[in-house]
């Protein structure tokens, strides 16, 4: 790339303490091992692995919703890592997210109007007469009525609180949101119309996002390029067609042929045994335990991320298989 | 908040209540001219007449005016100390649970030493030590109750701090103080209103209370409490004395109560639903079911109409819905959420919510035995017999249907034992025999551990094992990989295809979901739901690879894996469906997708179209511009056109 990254991050780790093991030693369990990424303006991140591979930690770790360690941490070219509570307020008004949950996301008591208006007043948008208009702006944008704003979340739909949470995220105008499972809970047919609204804004507003969903085939059509986790580590990132149509690392593959379609043929590669518990991870590669083509070498070293073609790269020894 | 335009009607009796018994004390001097502490002996213990309606006192003082002007200082006590620590007690607990660290420490470790101390003795101290009196009340009670408020406050406000909402506005950057204020505080005044008229009941009671001990207002100030110990003496003579003050306070506490409920149901904005009781629902007597012949029926579900029975009227929210379960056979019933499909299922089960009642159709099952019932007709004793022995079902979420408290072999054994008298060991052993069937490993160690020490897709093995412990025919599995990672879907999916495959009895197998993908993996047939109908049917790969009705058509293409070409960067769109589905109250006449049809004519506002079947009747289609349909329903096709 070569326009200067949005957004970088830098061997981003975070660990939970689970109680104490001895008097005073802590035990702790570490979601997130050593991830490390950039978003270029304009550009869309798609984050995709199962339960418990740490998307939504790398997602609320950025938004600096959760506490992270990080080298790195950089947005728009402020350090995240030493500002300040007070312009870490201000910064938030260019970085936004829109939740999985279109039910939990929308308090119960407040109207629409209350949602959008809390978003413009945290940072002193559109005051007084410019209000009215802004609104109805920003329903209209997502695709709503604007005689939706007197009313409360429980009148609506699914489909209609995830497009209001939308409205949400963008009543600010950010360069950068996250999509936390934005379509996940959504029927397939308002999944397709959110996700046609969200290539459409990004079209008009050149808004970033980093995607994440555990579903491969959205993750591909909306992204640019793909980063696949597995326990809180990188597998491989790249181009989104390329991840997806011609894998290189085999958890990838496991992950593409395991998705049911109605188009492709199943040439399914079975994984054997469960996700490893993070409290006890295998050693070398994480992945080694489920993978149809460990070795004996995959035990002994973390295989580093390495280029397996143009903006490509892959975390497995075995180069030579896929 | 309800604003007064609006004053809600349920409020009404409560607040006129609540406002009557603060209200009638306070205009004591309006009601009775007589002082409550003046002494006549000589009318000691009078019965009530013209001048004093509620007679006097052992002191000859007059009891209305001591009732009204006691009520006084019991309820400013009362709700005074009950505000003071409402208001203390919440502002701990809301400062504990958003900021944690610190504040949480101190919240909680000063609500534990207060709630340490029992109450009436910690009230006898402080009293004790700095004399009785109404201010020395105020205190002793306030610091009484506030961690009561700070601990439900507390718990209350980690629970809405944690939801997606509160983090939005903390995304958005929104102050501390407004979240806390504008957004968490609305959203725990429901619990915390309740609390209120709870402990404002305690106060006047243990005000009462300590009164009556002498520790509470000073004599000769009434009070209720004071009332009660002068009239104890003279129970036997004068039970009027006590009933007086007893009464007053009952229905105080009453009032206090009646509106703090009905206040908590008038903050909820979705406002309370109904009287909460379920219309049962009956089952309705149709006797020209046909009969089942063919011996590999094994359920059939005929021109099933099931409607709400809400509010008076009914909106029908399964209309026409047939299907023909066969054993060996897997049966998909696909649509989006609010089709219906699920609320087919649970009427095959006999589990229909109180709500919904069958209108007409039938439901019938060929059991193991070989007899064809009418589910329609059985009592709810057989229903029970038929559930998990003919007929078993599983859903999305196993965690949700298995107890976390007992072990999953106890729960296995009780399942098992529920429908075949066995012997404890023997059912055991049937249960490792079923986990290895479902694919666990070392099954015999594994039947030991409770459901959350396992992974939700052996959670979901289990469930599975549970269900075929009896050997129903009909299995019917309501979304049962939606919860689960794709990899592990694709394991459950391919052991649902090969315990179909080697039951003996021959299983036949329900698939309720909303993922054509899924679906096409596992299906025989295939039924598409939309709004209540079934609105195509037929073998798999004939619908899902040509499907004749355009809702299942546009279904198809939205999904993202329809289209490998397509790409957001490149400025694709996907072929999306617009509108959403209509409420089961406001359907359109004619056909119910005409409103999101892109080939909608003039004829599908005005006929309803039947599901009408292809030539070799292998398919159906519920659409008038199908192939399927009869030719003569389109007349006003060249009209649109």
């Amino acid at each position: 790339m070569t326009a200067a990254p949005l957004l970088d991050v830098q061997n981003l780790e975070k660990s939970y303490s689970i109680g104490r093991s001895g008097l005073f030693s802590k035990r702790s369990l570490k979601v997130l091992h050593d991830v490390s990424f950039s978003v270029a303006p304009g550009e869309v991140l798609g984050l995709v692995g199962e339960s418990g591979s740490g998307k939504s930690t790398i997602g609320r770790a950025i938004l600096r919703l959760i506490d992270s360690q990080s080298d790195v941490m950089r947005f728009g070219g402020q350090d995240l890592n030493s500002i300040s509570p007070a312009r870490m307020r201000i910064l938030r008004k260019e970085m936004q997210i829109i939740f999985q949950d279109p039910y939990a996301s929308l308090d119960p008591r407040k109207t629409i109007r209350a949602v959008l208006s809390e978003a413009l007043d945290a940072h002193g948008l559109h005051q007084g007469a410019a209000r009215g208009p802004r609104l109805i702006e920003l329903v209209t944008l997502v695709g709503l009525d604007p005689s939706f704003l007197d009313r409360r979340p429980h009148e609506f739909s699914g489909g209609q609180r995830q497009r209001i949470g939308i409205a949400r995220a963008l009543a600010v105008e950010p360069s950068f949101i996250v999509c936390d499972e934005a379509v996940s809970a959504l029927d397939v047919s308002i999944q397709a119309q959110v996700l046609n609204l969200l290539a459409d804004l990004r079209a008009k507003t050149g808004v970033s996002l980093l995607f994440i969903s555990h579903d491969l085939s959205v993750v591909r059509y909306i992204s640019d390029r793909v980063m696949v986790l597995y326990l809180g580590r990188v597998m491989e990132v790249g181009p989104a067609d390329r991840v997806h149509f011609s894998p290189k690392h085999p958890y990838t593959a496991a992950l593409v042929s395991a998705e049911p379609s109605l188009h492709r043929e199943n040439r399914r590669i079975r994984l054997t045994g469960e996700i490893p518990s993070p409290l006890a991870l295998p050693s070398g590669c994480i992945f080694r335990s489920r993978c149809p083509y460990a070795q004996p070498a995959c035990a002994e070293t973390v295989p580093p991320l390495q280029t397996v073609g143009d903006q490509h790269q892959s975390a497995c020894l075995r180069t030579d298989i896929l | 908040m309800m604003s007064a335009r609006n004053f809600p009607k349920r409020m009404f009796l409560p607040s006129v209540l609540l406002a009557a018994l603060i209200i009638i004390p306070f205009s004591a001097p309006l009601i009775t001219a007589e002082d409550p502490i003046k002494i006549a002996v000589r009318y000691r213990l009078a019965a009530p007449d013209l001048q004093h309606w509620l007679g006097r006192d052992e002191f000859g003082r007059d009891r209305l005016a001591r009732v009204l002007h006691g009520g006084q200082v019991s309820l400013t006590v009362a709700f005074v100390a009950t505000t003071i620590a409402c208001i203390i007690g919440t502002f701990f607990g809301l400062i504990g649970a958003y900021f944690r660290g610190p504040s949480e420490f101190i919240t909680s470790r000063l609500s534990d030493i207060v709630l340490c101390f029992p109450p009436i003795l910690l009230a006898l101290l402080v009293v004790t030590l700095f004399g009785p009196g109404a201010g020395t009340l105020v205190a002793v009670l306030s610091v009484l109750y506030f961690p009561t408020f700070a601990r439900i406050t507390f718990s209350e406000a980690l629970r809405v701090t944690s939801l997606d909402f509160v983090e939005a506005s903390r995304a958005l950057g929104t102050p501390s103080r407004r979240i806390v204020l504008g957004t968490i505080l609305p959203n725990i005044a429901g619990p915390l209103s309740v609390q209120y008229s709870l402990t404002a009941a305690a106060a006047i009671t243990i005000e009462s209370g300590l009164s009556f001990l002498g520790l509470g207002v000073v004599p000769p100030a009434p009070s209720w409490g004071q009332m009660i110990r002068g009239a104890r003496q003279f129970m036997n003579q004068d039970p009027l004395g006590i009933m007086i003050p007893c009464a007053a306070l009952v229905l105080t506490i009453y009032a206090i109560n009646f509106f703090c409920d009905r206040l908590r149901d008038t903050l909820d904005p979705k406002g309370a639903s109904g009287s909460g009781m379920d219309e049962v629902s009956k089952p309705l007597a149709l006797a020209d079911a046909p009969a089942i012949k063919d011996p590999d029926v094994v359920a059939v579900i005929n021109k099933l109409r099931l409607e709400t029975a809400r509010f008076g009227t009914s909106a029908a929210v399964i209309e026409d819905v047939s299907l023909t379960l066969r054993a060996n056979q897997c049966t998909a019933l696909v649509g989006e959420s609010g089709s219906g499909k699920s609320l087919s299922s649970l009427a095959l089960m006999g589990l229909l919510p109180g709500a919904i009642r069958q209108a007409s159709g039938t439901l019938q099952l060929r059991r193991k035995t070989g007899e064809v019932v009418d589910l329609g007709f059985l009592d709810a004793r057989t229903l029970e017999d038929i559930r998990g022995n003919d007929i078993a079902m599983i859903f999305q979420e196993p965690m949700t249907s298995l107890n976390p408290i007992h072990k999953i072999s106890d729960q296995m054994i009780e399942a098992i034992q529920a429908h075949r008298p066995m012997s404890k060991s023997d059912a055991r052993a049937h249960a490792v025999q079923l986990l290895k069937r479902v694919g666990m490993n070392d099954a015999e160690q594994r039947i030991d551990s409770y459901p959350d020490q396992m992974s939700g897709g052996m959670r979901q093995r289990v469930m599975i094992g549970m269900a075929l412990s009896c050997e129903p025919r009909l299995l019917i599995a309501d979304e049962p990989t939606t919860a689960l990672d794709v990899t592990i879907q694709a394991e459950i999916i391919q052991l649902l295809q090969t315990l179909r495959q080697d039951q003996g009895t021959g299983l036949s197998l329900l698939f309720i979901s909303h993922n054509l993908g899924v679906v096409a993996d596992i299906a025989d047939r295939v039924a598409v739901m939309y709004s209540g109908q079934i609105v195509e049917e037929g073998p798999a790969d004939q619908i899902l690879r040509d499907p004749h009705h355009p809702y299942t058509r546009a279904l198809i293409e939205s999904m993202p894996s329809s289209h490998e070409g397509l790409h957001s960067a490149g400025g694709d769109r996907l072929p999306a469906i617009s509108g959403t589905p209509p409420l089961p109250s406001a359907r359109p006449s004619g056909c119910t997708f005409r409103d999101r049809c892109p080939i909608a004519v003039h004829a599908c506002a005005e006929i309803r179209p039947a599901l009408y079947p292809s030539a070799d009747g292998g398919r159906a289609v519920r659409c008038l511009r199908a192939p399927e349909a009869p030719a003569g329903l389109m007349n006003h096709q060249t009209e649109a056109a």
